[in-house]
């Protein structure tokens, strides 16, 4: 087949039995793969609403992108998919790193497990050879020692994904870990592999792919590079990595701390990619599989108290959530709680936020000395937040155990209108580094993301219009350039719409969402071309754009089997009920009746009922999904 | 003007475009193990070092093959392979002091880059540049074998490690 290797894999690791099923060549015309493919399983073998993230009927698939393993730029990504553990919905989450390339070098698209093994055990995949193993050897061990041994097993040059002690204790914040310092982080999906008792997966695959028409391919993915050569946003994310923005977001008081009651912070920079670089922490940057771009960041401490620290990032989202956030504005401070949560299998956001939340939950004596055994939670401590990252993982003593279970359950346990600084909407993920408060579109974006309020379901940052090609994009989808700034209500959910299609196609091809939200290199048009040329597959850009816009709706469809309603599509208390501390937009709040308005307007735009917020008989079947409104109705949940 | 390919293995960021390019324009498919190009990926400490052909002048692989399928090309110091002559013995692979060659899958006959006859197709594809197509000049020249062996004290650290 080409593009796609044409099969999934599936095993069950209850029983060991494996099986191989044809991808049905319908499913490559409407929902193309990775994301979109893993939508339709999930679908089909979980829709029923009894089945839960604990479940043994719950499944997990892990799926690289229809022309992951080429050379069109930046597309060795991973989507994996299943029933959340953090929030209870649907979970998407994504990975770079290589092991996705590998799986499809092994032969396969997807791979499905299956059930509830007795014992620890991980899968081994070396092409047709799929055996599930036994890994009482590696239960317990963090991911550097899992990593080591599975290597030390199946050879160097095999690639591995893995959960460390967090996920095995079915923490919220776990992360499933991918070539080491990757990370299908967010929403628990490490903690759907601890229960299914699943340590890791080994791949190693020496198939070739294949494209249909190798020529043309190559002319549309030398487009998509020069494109992004060419790109100041590329430029920067390889120059300073994913944090090399946040000068510039602090400027605009928009880089959230303590617990988002700032949004500036004076001398921001020891926590920014261009303190990594000046430095000296920096050693490489590093490429997840076939990426031009290569914004990931390989860092380490090489002298003093702290020398032999070394781990993948801090990101963005790392600086943030574990530092601004927490008061540690410090890079070695930072680079020593990266490094925790990446070797015990950490989701960085999450174990932030929950710490954040802690913070000023003891500081408030919502929670006593006893409940954070005995740590003098304070802002600015390093030496704690160590110590409460470390119990995360380990769901170690009373502190650990409550922040384990994540901040929609210990919001619930402890009471005390605890849940008004709790980041989280009401689906209950923890929140993503953006200040909603002012930028509007991924203030909606957030709130009808179906995983929870973050920024990987769909991206708006053209709405800051911050380069041409960004403003560009705006012009394309509202009509006028003077839409490209981030603090208009108006033309929002036209601007949500299309990027949620867009970020969509992009991670069913297996492209990073960078390459097509954040820069600007691929973009539908081109998409279109090239799946295309690696598939012999004509479709239009528009039709491309609308398999993006029925897996959206699949995944809309599936929360409200769960019971999702529009009072799931908020945002956090905090950021609705109180005003940015700071800046251009002191003040500024997401307000019920400034979102309703969006709300609105997005619920109209998709063919969704304003009331309910759930699709319509007739908006599904355009969509050629029937089948999703023929349960929908039988569960009571068509309007 | 003579060119020469600088391989700066401090550039590389380890995507493996250069392997997948090579099989691309090679073998019109994708696979990065026939890449004439290879990339040893060091997961653990994020490393990318690139291993390919260097048209080097002491070229033991020509006098290590038994059967004398190997020869040079004297001016471009180009390898190619006498497919009648190669028992897949890889004693070529041994003898290689860069650690270049490798065995093609399938055929099972030793891969050697050949500049693409004077157009890399896999230098298009580095964007961070850590290969560069450049006039050759003395400066040229010492940096290429800077470069080279700045990357094969790498790879003996490397192996002594695993040893």
């Amino acid at each position: 087949m080409y593009g796609h290797q044409g099969k999934i894999l599936h095993v069950d690791i209850g029983t060991g039995k494996t099986w191989l099923e044809d991808i049905p060549e319908e499913w490559r015309r409407l929902y193309v793969g990775s994301r979109g493919i893993n939508a339709k399983i999930l679908w089909d073998y979980c829709k029923d609403p009894s089945i839960t993230w604990d479940d043994p009927r719950n499944i997990i698939i892990f799926a690289p992108g229809a022309v992951t393993g080429t050379t069109a730029p930046a597309s060795g990504r991973t989507s994996v998919t299943t029933v959340g553990c953090t929030t209870g919905l649907y979970l998407k989450s994504n990975t770079g790193g290589h092991w996705g390339a590998e799986l499809k070098f092994a032969g396969y698209d997807h791979l499905v497990v299956h059930g509830v093994a007795k014992e620890p055990v991980y899968i081994l995949i070396e092409d047709d050879h799929v055996e599930v193993r036994d890994a009482k050897k590696l239960w317990g061990k963090d991911i550097i020692q899992t990593d080591a041994l599975l290597k030390e097993w199946h050879g160097e040059d095999s690639r591995g994904l893995y959960i460390g002690p967090a996920g095995e204790r079915l923490v919220r914040a776990a992360s499933i870990q991918c070539s080491l310092y990757h990370a299908a982080g967010r929403g628990g999906g490490a903690a759907v592999m601890g229960k299914k008792k699943l340590k890791a997966i080994s791949v190693r695959g020496t198939k070739p792919v294949r494209v249909k028409d190798p020529k043309k391919f190559a002319e549309v993915a030398q487009e998509m590079r020069e494109l992004l050569r060419k790109d100041s946003g590329a430029q920067s994310l390889h120059e300073f990595g994913t944090s090399g923005s946040i000068g510039a977001v602090n400027e605009l008081h928009a880089f959230p701390g303590k617990n988002w009651q700032t949004g500036y912070t004076e001398n921001a920079h020891p926590i920014t990619g261009q303190a990594l670089n000046e430095l000296g922490y920096l050693k490489r940057r590093v490429a997840c599989f076939g990426c031009t771009i290569g914004c990931h960041r390989y860092s380490t401490i090489e002298k003093g108290p702290n020398a032999g620290i070394a781990s993948g990032g801090p990101e963005y989202e790392t600086f943030g959530a574990l530092g601004n956030g927490p008061g540690i504005i410090d890079t070695e401070g930072v680079l020593i709680l990266n490094e925790i949560c990446n070797r015990l299998g950490l989701d960085t956001i999450t174990a932030g936020t929950v710490t954040q939340w802690a913070i000023e939950s003891y500081l408030r004596g919502v929670l006593t000395k006893e409940d954070t055994d005995g740590l003098e939670l304070d802002w600015g401590k390093l030496e704690e937040v160590k110590k409460t990252v470390e119990k995360l993982a380990l769901r170690d003593g009373n502190l650990g155990d409550l922040l384990g279970d994540g901040l929609k359950i210990a919001t619930k346990k402890v009471g005390k209108d605890s849940y008004k600084w709790a980041i989280m909407n009401a689906k209950g993920l923890e929140q993503s580094n953006v200040e909603t408060r002012s930028a509007k579109a991924y203030a909606l974006a957030f709130a009808v993301n179906p995983r929870g309020n973050d920024h990987l379901m769909t991206e708006t940052f053209a709405e800051f219009g911050a380069s041409p090609e960004a403003i560009e994009v705006i012009e394309k989808v509202t009509g006028d350039k003077k839409w490209a700034s981030p603090h208009f209500t108006e033309y929002r959910a036209e601007i949500v719409r299309w990027h949620e299609d867009c970020y969509e196609i992009t991670e069913a091809l297996g492209f990073c969402v960078f390459t097509s939200t954040a820069a600007y290199g691929v973009n539908p048009d081109n998409m279109a071309r090239l799946y295309a040329a690696a598939t012999g597959i004509e479709m239009s850009e528009e039709e491309m754009m609308l398999t993006g816009r029925r897996v959206c709706t699949i995944e809309k469809a599936f929360n409200v089997t769960r019971g999702a309603t529009r009072e799931h599509d908020n945002l956090p208390w905090r950021l609705m009920n109180e005003g940015a501390a700071s800046g251009p937009l002191k003040g500024e709040k997401n307000s019920q009746e400034e979102l309703d308005g969006m709300l609105d307007r997005y619920y109209e735009l998709h063919g969704w009922d304003k009331k309910t917020s759930w699709p319509t008989r007739e908006t599904l079947e355009m969509l050629n999904l029937k089948f999703v409104a023929d349960y929908l109705e039988e569960l009571g949940k068509l309007p | 003007m003579e060119k020469l390919l600088l391989v700066d293995m401090d550039k590389c960021t380890g995507c493996k475009q250069c392997s997948l390019a090579c099989s691309l324009t090679k073998e019109d498919l994708f696979d990065s193990s026939r890449g004439r190009i290879k990339i040893l990926k060091k997961e653990d400490i994020a490393l990318g070092l690139q291993l390919l052909c260097e048209q080097c002048e002491s070229h033991p692989c020509i006098a290590s093959c038994p059967n004398g399928a190997l020869s040079r090309d004297d001016k471009t110091g180009i390898i190619t392979v006498d497919e009648k002559l190669c028992t897949s013995q890889g004693a070529c692979v041994d003898a290689c002091i860069y650690h270049a060659i490798r065995l093609h899958p399938e055929i099972k006959q030793p891969m050697f880059c050949d500049l693409c006859g004077g157009d890399p197709y896999c230098v298009k594809h580095c964007v961070p540049g850590a290969l560069q197509w450049v006039n050759e000049s003395d400066d040229t020249s010492k940096m290429k074998k800077k470069f080279r062996s700045s990357r094969m004290t790498k790879y003996k650290e490397l192996k002594k490690e695993v040893a």
